[in-house]
């Protein structure tokens, strides 16, 4: 399985300016990427935003490899996209999309290159802890996240692997026979990965034992 | 079912029927796919651009495979973890900006057509519990065209005229572009189904019957 | 040491379109107390049930386990506190993307602090000589590389007992070796499952496991005998078959 570091950039370790940043401000950076849809019209604005995060990212010293990879998964999407809208409504708006998209992907990576997941665990937590008064329980919560972050590449994998078997025996024409085992071993994976966190003590539900 | 057998949960009843650590592997594991197949070969179709992927076939497997509670669970983190800025809306978006784009209506809608389709699976399963065969997966495929006609499209079709400013003809006719997709994607689903509660007996099925024995 | 007590111990699981439900374990009353246990059987004797019994992962369908008298079923917290679990396949096990994370989830539940949590751990993958991998991704590891990570993750919460099942089986020649030395050099009471007969001699006490039952309980030497006796009469059994001969 190749997928790692795939969307997300993986944790660097390093002692930049951007590794001492706090963590909620790291977060709110991300949140406030994700509003850029709303908020910009112009198309240069998300270019030089765009290019302000890279270098932020770079800050860091992950490196531009690393910032590459992250962002590779999306680019075929994005090349559509951008035709498209290109076609449909003119350059500056297919711009301003796509370069949005762009933002979004390189500011998450930005939080997951310089942030360990012990600490957005951390951090998961203790935004979910006021919620605990409504039965949630913020450490499981924390834990299914990074769960499902690890999961990602997992899955994108899976698929992966699942087209080239499919390809080799013959079967690339069959729909189910394309996609089936991409499911059998996600479920599988799932219910592995929940028998090594409950053999571990992770992630069981707390009760009072009697 | 014999007398003898009885899991183990049946035997040290819990006050509350909490999930264990396999189901929060499974929330975490589809809310991935569901995340995965949204940035797998999107197209955008249609004159607004939503984008067409797998996303659809992920969310309604997910509620025919893991039942209400669970869906809406992963369906729910899927969604929350989008807003919240990771990219892993169709197209790689993100934020809660989508909520003011075209495509608002689908994502919302995937939560409930999940849950839907979950709800509508353990009724069905129930039903057919001596029953295999066509039946079952017939009244499966009613079930999950039922709920993404009411959720995914109904929605659908709401986000296009609100975000959009369309009058309904004209979001319908841009939502029926969906609709051959779709059809292929939930008999996909519902075989899919079939194939995943055949090599796991244990992840919806026999739940059903274990509550239905209790005495 | 600890003390592991089954007593009458069955494990049955319902198959779909059967009335009758699947034997996985008949009746099985052991007290393991050995510092060094292994079990040996054929694929799908119950080698893997048993071991998942001992902390709760499988709960019996009649009968009782007990770890040092905690119940596994009613007191599987105790339990787990106690008996650490080593997967076959380590990437199974682990959850985080690099070492250092996986090991410090583990310490999550026992120690809050976040800084001392991290000093833990660092002193847990220095001890296993893991610190020059610990930021690595656990893709870029080799398998008995993330082997002994999947073990120092599972050792950090110092766990009584530690089960293995099968650790052996993905791994070549030397990491074997490098298992069996680690193993041997724990103070750990140890169970494991295994197909690797030189592993098996290693221990103080092997159960050959066939069909749901213990066929033999005691010395090393004698159980690996009669565990290579059982799979011999098992392929002569199947010889005169060989539906795969008539094809060719």
């Amino acid at each position: 399985m190749s997928g790692h570091g795939f969307l997300l950039a993986a944790y660097v370790p390093g002692s930049s300016l951007v590794h001492r940043a706090p963590l909620w401000l790291k977060f709110l950076l991300v949140v406030g990427c994700g509003m850029t849809s709303f908020l910009i019209a112009d198309w240069a604005v998300s270019a030089a935003m765009l290019v302000l995060l890279c270098g932020l990212f770079l800050l860091s010293g992950a490196g531009p490899a690393r910032l590459f990879r992250a962002v590779r998964p999306v680019l075929p999407v994005l090349v559509a996209i951008g035709l498209f809208q290109w076609w449909q409504l003119g350059a500056p708006t297919a711009a301003r999309i796509v370069l949005n998209v762009l933002v979004c992907v390189v500011a998450a990576s930005i939080l997951t290159a310089t942030t360990p997941v012990q600490a957005l665990l951390d951090g998961v937590a203790s935004l979910a802890r006021p919620f605990r008064r409504f039965g949630a329980d913020p450490e499981r919560f924390a834990l299914t996240i990074a769960i499902m972050l690890r999961s990602i590449p997992f899955v994108a994998g899976a698929y992966t692997d699942v087209r080239d078997s499919a390809r080799a025996r013959g079967l690339e024409r069959n729909p189910r026979a394309l996609v089936l085992p991409v499911f059998i071993s996600t479920v599988a994976f799932a219910r592995q990965t929940g028998e090594a966190l409950a053999a571990r003590g992770l992630g069981e539900p707390e009760d009072p034992e009697d | 079912m014999t007398q003898t057998h009885r899991p183990a949960a049946a035997r040290t009843p819990r006050r509350r029927d909490r999930w264990n650590a396999t189901d929060l592997g499974l929330i975490a594991v589809f809310a991935a796919l569901v995340a995965a197949s949204a940035l797998i070969a999107a197209i955008p179709v249609g004159g607004l651009g939503v984008p067409i992927t797998l996303q659809t076939l992920a969310v309604m497997l997910t509620g025919l495979a893991l039942g209400p509670g669970r869906a809406f669970a992963a369906v729910g983190l899927y969604l929350l973890l989008g807003f919240a800025g990771l990219p892993i809306f169709s197209g790689g978006r993100s934020g809660l900006g989508v909520l003011a784009g075209p495509s608002a209506g689908y994502i919302i809608g995937f939560l409930l057509a999940a849950t839907a389709v979950g709800w509508l699976t353990v009724v069905v399963l129930k039903w057919t519990a001596n029953r295999t065969g066509k039946l079952r997966a017939i009244l499966l495929f009613a079930a999950a065209m039922v709920s993404s006609i009411i959720f995914i499209h109904g929605l659908g079709i709401l986000g296009m005229m609100v975000n959009a400013k369309l009058d309904f003809s004209k979001a319908f006719l841009a939502d029926l572009a969906f609709y051959p997709g779709d059809i292929i994607k939930n008999v996909l689903a519902v075989s899919i189904a079939l194939a995943l509660h055949k090599a796991f007996p244990d992840l919806l099925l026999r739940r059903i019957r274990t509550v239905d024995t209790r005495p | 040491m600890s003390i592991i007590v089954l007593d009458r111990v069955s494990v049955r699981v319902p198959v779909d379109g059967r009335p009758a439900p699947k034997t996985l374990l008949q009746e099985l009353s052991l007290d393991l107390t050995e510092r060094r246990i292994g079990v040996i059987g054929a694929n799908g004797s119950g080698k893997s049930t048993l071991l998942r019994l001992l902390n709760g992962l499988v709960a019996p369908s009649d009968g009782t386990v007990r770890v040092d008298g905690a119940d596994t079923v009613r007191a599987v917290r105790e339990v787990r506190r106690r008996v650490g679990f080593v997967f076959t396949d380590p990437l199974s096990q682990l959850v985080m993307p690099t070492g250092r994370e996986d090991v410090e989830l583990s310490l999550r539940r026992s120690i809050r602090n976040a800084p001392e949590r991290r000093a833990h751990a660092e002193s847990v993958l220095e001890r296993f000589g893991l610190l020059p991998l610990a930021d690595q991704s656990i893709y870029e590891l080799s398998g008995g590389e993330r082997q002994l990570l999947a073990l120092a993750a599972v050792l950090a919460v110092n766990p009584e007992v530690l089960v293995l099942d099968e650790p052996s089986t993905l791994l070549d020649l030397r990491n074997r070796e490098l298992l069996r030395r680690t193993l041997a050099g724990l103070r750990q009471q140890v169970i494991l499952s295994t197909h690797d007969l030189e592993l098996a001699l290693d221990m103080d006490r092997v159960l050959v496991v066939d069909a749901g039952k213990v066929v033999f309980d005691g010395e090393p030497a004698a159980a690996v005998a009669r565990y290579r006796a059982l799979s011999a009469a098992a392929l002569e059994h199947a010889v005169p078959e060989q539906p795969w001969r008539e094809q060719a």
